[in-house]
């Protein structure tokens, strides 16, 4: 779905390069400042830098624009918002590259846990409703590659539960989905984790061969240790 | 959600009373009968003369002056993602002034009547051809809106110098003032040739842009990766609304505050939604120079139209500073 090779950036990011298979739920993780949220702006085609990128097997150069809208949603960090558009009009920008049909936005403001907000300004938001907000913006895309910038922070335990379960059934319809998170237990349970250390990807595969304390000490200069945990999960 | 035009249609008889007003009212008062037989060319001689010659082409550039630089206004905070921005911040207004005002200085204006909005006109886009310049490419709405500061006070600068030049020569450097404060007085049909078409033209054009100008005052990058070409979208904007504002200053000097405060009411009482807001604006913008422009009839004195835009506007925008957001 995503194939990027020898990314780079500056210092920001250097000689990356990745796959996003469909149906795959992948989690970039690091440090601050590892480059996460750059790596997803450009894989998004947001931000130019050296290197390839195919979507679907297209370059992205040669991608236009409505059509990119339609194959690839992103959700970046920022979340300011300075204009009082209703929750209900803001999911439904992501059908800006379809003609604005309106299809989705009802069920995805579901999804989200939202649909009793839709009349509300965005402005009026909680943190957390404001990402899941922009969250089902992105949803009501229904584009194959879903790329979130750490859709799980300002949520509470519940609401993260959650958006890593729809993430995963994404997943499950044969979408690529990744997303960068700082919850390296969360990592755990996704298809591929990629480890980017100061703009480099220091590793990439399966969680349980990637996440060892080894490289978790080297790279974010903790001690993990394994067992003795609080498992949380949806009823 | 299903949306309601009556606003519209409300701000159109808002617009239409204000017409009518100023068509009306002056030194010669004018019943709405006798307006209206002048306007279908029958009535006696002075009243048509009134209103076809001096009411009527004040009056439609008063109209297409509001029109443009409300539309202007919407643009800018679109593309700042800023309710307060206006086309003044980007120096478009004051280097439409200072080309008026060299103009004037320089004598040009005495040799032709479109001098002075030429060199108007020159004066905007020089400015707005700096901001690019001084911005460079890729530059973020933070850059441009500095660039947009610093050439203020340039151009600023620039037009204090040239009155200074003009020290002692009082007929020129009185038109000067007059001038930057702003007025519809005088304005003939050579002035509304020069600013309705274009401003028709400009308003027309921007209605395509309305849903993703949606997008794009939520972000930048969100706008994009939902499948707009922001890039050319931003600079397209930016574009129509330096010619709106060159229009606007050509024609009606220095009027602050509609591009301002115009919208920012009509998003206080119907959301920011461009499918409205920017039609509404247009028309709203219309309303409100007409309107003032009565009020510099009503009031003792030769008050003039920027004057009184300015101390509408004035207060209004200190008190939505300190409004909580």
């Amino acid at each position: 779905m995503i194939r990027a090779e020898a990314i780079t950036l500056g210092t920001r990011l250097q000689d990356v390069s990745l796959l996003l298979p469909p149906g795959s739920l992948t989690a970039v993780v690091g440090p601050n400042g590892a480059g996460k949220s750059t790596l997803l702006l450009v894989l998004a085609g947001l931000l130019r830098a050296e290197g390839t990128i195919a979507w679907m097997g297209e370059d992205l150069n040669h991608i236009p624009f409505p059509e990119r809208g339609r194959r690839l949603a992103w959700v970046g960090q920022d979340l300011q918002v300075d204009f009082a558009f209703t929750v209900r009009d803001v999911v439904a920008q992501g059908r800006h590259a379809f003609g604005d049909d309106g299809e989705f936005v009802d069920d995805t403001m579901r999804a989200m846990d939202i649909a009793h907000l839709a009349d509300r300004p965005v402005t009026r938001l909680s943190g957390g409703e404001r990402r899941r907000t922009f969250l089902a913006r992105a949803l009501a895309t229904d584009a194959k590659i879903q790329l979130w910038d750490e859709p799980t922070a300002n949520l509470d335990v519940r609401h993260s539960l959650e958006v890593l379960q729809l993430a995963m059934k994404l997943r499950d319809e044969g979408r690529a989905v990744l997303i960068s998170l700082h919850d390296l237990r969360a990592a755990l349970c996704f298809d591929q984790v990629l480890v980017l250390d100061r703009g480099r990807l220091a590793a990439g595969g399966k969680p349980e061969t990637v996440l060892d304390p080894e490289l978790i000490h080297r790279v974010f200069g903790v001690k993990a240790s394994m067992g003795r945990e609080m498992t949380l999960e949806l009823p | 959600m299903k949306r309601s035009w009556a606003p519209a249609w409300f701000l159109a008889l808002l617009l239409v009373l204000a017409f009518m007003g100023s068509l009306a009212f002056g030194e010669v008062r004018l019943a709405p009968s006798e307006v209206i037989r002048a306007l279908i060319g029958r009535g006696e001689g002075l009243s048509r003369t009134v209103v076809l010659d001096f009411r009527l082409p004040r009056a439609l550039v008063g109209m297409a002056v509001g029109a443009g630089l409300a539309a202007s206004g919407v643009l800018m905070q679109s593309f700042f993602r800023n309710p307060l921005a206006s086309p003044g911040l980007l120096g478009v207004s004051t280097g439409g002034a200072l080309g008026a005002v060299a103009a004037l200085a320089l004598g040009w204006a005495s040799n032709s009547v479109f001098a002075l909005p030429a060199a108007s006109i020159a004066g905007a886009f020089l400015a707005t051809f700096a901001v690019m310049a001084l911005a460079k490419r890729e530059a973020s709405a933070e850059h441009l809106l500095l660039a947009g500061v610093a050439l203020n006070a340039l151009f600023g600068a620039a037009t204090s110098f040239l009155l200074n030049l003009t020290a002692g020569r009082f007929e020129v450097s009185g038109q000067i003032v007059f001038w930057m404060l702003g007025g519809l007085e005088n304005r003939t049909w050579a002035h509304v040739w020069m600013v309705l078409p274009g401003t028709l033209a400009g308003c027309l054009l921007l209605l395509p842009y309305r849903r993703a100008m949606n997008l794009l005052s939520l972000g930048e990058q969100g706008a994009q990766s939902l499948g707009v070409n922001v890039r050319r979208l931003q600079w397209e904007i930016i574009a129509l609304s330096t010619i709106l504002t060159a229009l606007a200053t050509a024609v009606g000097g220095v009027i602050g505050f509609v591009g301002l405060v115009v919208p920012h009411i009509l998003r206080l009482g119907f959301g920011p939604d461009h499918r409205r807001l920017l039609p509404l604006s247009m028309i709203g913008g219309a309303a409100f120079v007409l309107g003032c422009d009565l009020i510099t009839r009503f009031l003792p004195g030769e008050l003039r139209l920027g004057v009184v835009t300015a101390l509408l506007g004035g207060p209004f925008f200190l008190w939505m500073l300190r409004r909580p957001a």
